[in-house]
């Protein structure tokens, strides 16, 4: 299976920089999945959870506020404001980087109603991680 | 030959300036390894956001996707109005940091002067506010104390009225003028053309020539938004660059201003000297010319 070049940056730093067997992005016009050699795409993204499928199948989870994404046949850029990977070696650093995510989901202010999805969704991404 | 006492006095008073400015310098260097650390962080997004604003533009430019005619992204023939945004200190000793920002302001609005097009500048930092306000020219926007605390809130805020202004086609460009960090010991003045996005230098190949597709529904509110993000996040990086850039300058010309001390005291014991020995000297001939006279 071919892979993709997946990065995501954020203003404090790189966050992911590897290879990917696909990734799921929460779009404006809402989810999509991208694959490798996925026709140019540039598209808005809201608060939700950037899910990749690495290279050993596992998937990491990654919730973001806002972000923009560029697909191009080569590689996907992935430019967000604010991230938190919902990863950790032991059970007590996922609640970490859960309690992290939850405290961005709440910054975010105006997305109403898809806070609760998007606070469900890490939830249970968390939950396969322990 | 010049008073035991006011040698003293000096040789003090110079001491103390050498103290401060070597605390200055250490103070400077702590805090230039923090906001560099924090530019080298947040320049990879800037330049991976100006890579995609780029490549964006340079796909618009080359394919005209969907007809899209975003002005953002237009090249726009005979400017009447546009925005420069200068990015100075709030604090001076450091050497030629502000001026350099200053004189290639005065350039650019010399240079748009000529072709006639007005220009209103926005001040960031107290030094370049104070220095437009000394002769005369008019600031259209200014604020302070923001330049040594970088803040995406407040810097969001300031240029908001410009992207805002840009769109309904009050202005017909965007300048950033900024003096950046290039290394510890140098700074680099850039003059960014933030809007419209600059697309002279694409030519339009192969890969380029993909069309590129934008999600449907609402293309101008996708390159609005981006083109938003874009603009906020380059004048947030260049508040931080040049925080980084100033403390470097500071640091410099602090270490300069230490050294310069230490040789002022140097020669300045040497004269002290020179005037003890003097002064014992004639005390030395009053003595014995006194013992001499009584014989």
């Amino acid at each position: 299976m071919d892979k993709l070049k997946l990065e995501i940056l954020t203003p404090n730093g790189v966050i992911y920089n590897d290879y990917a067997l696909s990734v799921t992005l929460p779009g404006e016009e809402g989810e999509f999945g991208v694959l490798a050699n996925h026709a140019a795409l540039s598209t808005l993204l809201e608060a939700g959870v950037i899910d990749i499928e690495k290279e050993d199948k596992s998937i990491e989870s990654i919730l973001i506020n806002w972000g923009v994404v560029n697909v191009d046949e080569e590689k996907v850029i992935v430019l967000v404001e604010g991230a938190v990977a919902i990863r950790g070696e032991s059970e007590s650093a996922v609640a970490k980087a859960l309690e992290d995510a939850k405290k961005l989901i709440n910054s975010i202010a105006d997305s109403g109603p898809a806070i609760a999805a998007v606070s469900a969704k890490i939830e249970s991404a968390a939950k396969k991680l322990i | 030959m010049a008073n035991l006492k006011d040698i003293q006095r000096q040789i003090k008073s110079v001491t103390n300036t050498q103290k401060t400015t070597r605390a200055m310098k250490l103070v400077s260097t702590a805090k230039l390894r923090r906001a560099e650390e924090l530019a080298k962080r947040s320049r990879l997004y800037a330049e991976k956001m100006n890579q995609v604003i780029a490549e964006i533009a340079g796909r618009i430019k080359c394919n005209k996707v969907g007809g899209i005619d975003n002005r953002c992204f237009t090249k726009i023939e005979n400017p009447k109005i546009i925005d420069i945004v200068f990015v100075t200190a709030d604090k001076g000793l450091c050497a030629g940091f502000n001026i350099q920002t200053i004189k290639a302001v005065n350039k650019l609005i010399a240079g748009f002067k000529e072709k006639n097009v007005k220009v209103r500048l926005r001040g960031i930092g107290k030094k370049g506010i104070e220095y437009f306000k000394y002769n005369e020219v008019e600031l259209f926007d200014e604020v302070s104390n923001l330049s040594s605390k970088p803040d995406k809130v407040r810097s969001d805020e300031f240029i908001s009225s410009s992207i805002e202004d840009y769109k309904y086609g009050k202005i017909d460009g965007l300048y950033i003028v900024y003096n950046g960090y290039k290394s510890i010991i140098a700074q680099e003045l850039h003059v960014n053309q933030v809007l419209p996005v600059a697309t002279e230098q694409f030519e339009c190949n192969e890969v380029q020539n993909s069309v590129i597709e934008i999600e449907a529904q609402d293309e101008e509110h996708m390159l609005d938004s981006l083109v938003t993000k874009y603009v906020e996040y380059n004048l947030y990086y260049s508040l931080i660059d040049s925080v980084a850039a100033e403390h470097s300058a500071r640091m410099q010309a602090m270490d300069a201003a230490t050294n310069n001390a230490k040789e002022m005291v140097k020669s300045l014991k040497v004269e002290f000297n020179k005037a003890r020995q003097a002064a014992i000297t004639t005390e030395l001939i009053e003595i014995i010319s006194g013992v001499e006279s009584m014989k």
